[in-house]
């Protein structure tokens, strides 16, 4: 296989952080169904060059444009931001490079080979259903972001930050008209949309960073700073751009520690989860892993930095309306004052005490539920490109979800193609785009975006974990490695009860313990491998104990 | 010819941040121009590298078989 070709057929999957891979069925297509059960042989490994290009187009879409956003909702602070986010990505490449790429330029095979000779074949397809069912969700998430492109045509009323189900025919007919294209397009023209993904990726990029340089202006000569250093332009990030404080009501509080482990584990399925084995196997050397920063840098440092900068404006320019002035006034005669609100941005802080009067003025029965009015402002990527870059802003949108959506639908239908090998692709991959765009008419997914991201690396991680200890570790405390293979089982159900009680014990931290699901993962890993172990102990053991007793 | 809209179209992308960049300075101060550039650009650029990218791609599906 040439570099051109490995390009080419990497970049059909293209984009998005969150899109990407992972799925044993999908994997297997994206490597050009060569290789699926055997190592990748030496003349076809490839150069550092072919995964630059690959890593970098890969992690530019439509959902970056919600995560820089969502990072703004929640209240995070300049420099929590940025270092947070040059050390959490700095982190995922090492990820890459120490974790995955390590094992992947030693066996050479594919993550769906790998897997199935540790766990067995039914095992791997049960891991094939939970990456489908993500992938659908997902690609839910990026029809939402292209759905909010025709809201700045059609003038409907689009939902809410803390909406969790559609607010509006308006918006359900629009997701609707999108999702179905965009299912058809899967279906029908994969690979059409796919090499127009590759056309547009370069630009994409451009017009990302055009997002940010034309809000910092805006920001400039909306504060009336002076900027003359590179002090000055710190000064304006800290006290306009990412003012830190409160997050938006629903929101979580995001600090330096979310933002890092955010950007460490949001590809968390890719790295740790191994599911770049199946790309990786290809390099000549383990540090060729060192080229996933091209992604993590232009993708999940500059495109959320310039996303992030868009809501930020739109916040800064929003000031409190009428209806709100009015509640706290009255509330608050010696506090609020018509014209310093109508001065004043609106601030978390605002937006809750009105929220709290009104809730007061609900149980004293003034007013009815329905007839709350405050709202919480709400990061719809359509109309906020638009006010940056005008037509080709929205042109943007729609085109980073629409070639995002277009590889995660397919991808999903073929994991779920995988557990049903009867069923044609295309039927599968057309289900799969509508239930997708069901999801997506709930925007819920795309404005808890942060937290799926995390729940996603977090249901996948632990089978990352089984790969790890199975080839480093496993046989240094006497136990075997590929134990499927060896003994030809179809459940390793060490590996599948490791999985399981990790996720068992990640959802009791999350709900008993209160520890919020972006640190989870890392306890989480641990406590996969660990129990891999003990559980192959155990099973191993019980297992050769039958076998004997057998003989 | 393909060189020449392979030209064109990197030509487009600095045509597409260069109005940005104009605007960051002061030096372009109505958004709404600035706007017109990039989408002007932008149709340049789906043209030229629909042209430069799509062809290639058939080739080397071509040379691959």
């Amino acid at each position: 296989m040439s570099d051109a070709e490995f390009l080419n057929i990497n970049n059909e999957s293209n984009t998005s952080l969150e899109a990407e891979e992972s799925s044993a069925a999908a994997d297997t297509h994206r490597v050009g169904e060569e290789y699926e059960r055997q190592p990748v042989p030496q003349h076809a490994l490839l150069g550092f060059g072919s995964f630059i290009g690959m890593y970098a187009g890969e992690h530019c879409a439509g959902t970056e444009l919600m995560i820089g956003s969502l990072f703004v909702a929640a209240g995070v602070g300049a420099f929590d931001l940025v270092v947070g986010l040059i050390i959490g990505n700095a982190l995922a490449v090492l990820s890459w490079m120490l974790f995955c790429a390590p094992i992947a330029t030693r066996v050479r095979l594919t993550l769906y080979y790998q897997l199935e000779k540790i766990c067995g074949r039914n095992l791997v397809t049960l891991y094939n259903l939970a990456n489908g069912v993500m992938f659908t969700i997902l690609a839910g998430a990026m029809i939402t972001v292209s759905a909010t492109a025709l809201g700045v045509w059609f003038n409907f009323k689009m939902p809410g930050l803390n909406d969790l189900v559609p607010n509006s025919v308006g918006w359900v007919v629009a997701v609707a008209a999108v999702g179905l294209l965009f299912a058809v397009c899967a279906a029908y023209g994969f690979k059409a949309i796919s090499k127009f993904a590759n056309v547009a990726a370069p630009w994409m990029v451009l017009v990302f960073l055009t997002f940010g340089i034309i809000m910092f202006r805006q920001f400039v000569d909306a504060t009336q700073a002076e900027i003359h250093s590179a002090g000055d332009v710190w000064a304006l990030c800290k006290t306009a751009i990412w003012k830190g404080g409160q997050p938006l009501p629903g929101q979580t509080k995001f600090t330096f520690w979310h933002v890092m482990f955010f950007a460490w584990f949001c590809n968390m399925a890719w790295h740790i989860g191994m599911s770049d084995l199946s790309v990786l196997r290809f390099a000549r050397k383990s540090w060729y892993g060192s080229a996933s920063a091209t992604g993590m840098y232009v993708g999940h440092f500059m495109a959320w930095l310039a996303a992030s900068m868009l809501f930020a404006f739109q916040l800064h320019q929003t000031h409190p309306n009428q209806y709100m002035i009015e509640l706290l006034v009255q509330n608050n005669q010696a506090k609020y004052s018509q014209a310093s609100l109508e001065k004043s941005p609106l601030t978390p802080d605002l937006i809750k005490e009105a929220m709290q009067i009104e809730d007061n003025l609900v149980n004293k029965g003034i007013i009815k539920q329905v007839d709350k009015k405050v709202s919480v402002p709400t990061p719809l990527p359509g109309p906020l490109a638009y006010s940056a870059c005008g037509l080709a802003g929205l042109i943007c949108v729609v085109i980073a979800g629409w070639t995002t959506a277009n590889p995660t639908i397919y991808r999903a239908g073929l994991a779920f193609q995988a557990i049903m090998p009867k069923t044609s692709r295309f039927s599968v991959t057309l289900a799969i785009g509508m239930v997708a765009t069901i999801a997506a008419m709930f925007p819920a997914i795309a404005m808890k975006l942060l937290g799926f991201v995390a729940l996603y690396g977090l249901i996948l991680m632990p089978m990352g974990a089984v790969i790890f200890v199975d080839f480093w570790l496993i046989q240094k405390f006497g136990l075997q490695s590929n134990y499927a293979q060896l003994t030809r089982k179809n459940f390793n159900w060490a590996a599948g009860l490791a999985w399981f009680v990790t996720l068992l014990i990640g959802w009791a931290l999350v709900k008993f313990a209160h520890v919020q699901i972006f640190f989870v993962s890392l306890p989480g890993w641990f406590i996969a491998a660990i129990l891999y172990i003990i559980l192959s102990r155990i099973y191993q053991k019980k297992i050769h104990s039958a076998e004997n007793g057998l003989i | 010819m393909r060189i020449i809209v392979k030209i064109i179209a990197l030509l487009s992308l600095f045509a597409l941040i260069l109005p940005s960049i104009l605007f960051l300075f002061g030096k372009m101060t109505n958004l709404n121009q600035v706007k017109r550039y990039m989408l002007f650009s932008t149709i340049v650029w789906f043209i030229a590298a629909t042209l430069w990218m799509w062809k290639k791609n058939n080739q080397r599906q071509e040379n691959s078989t």
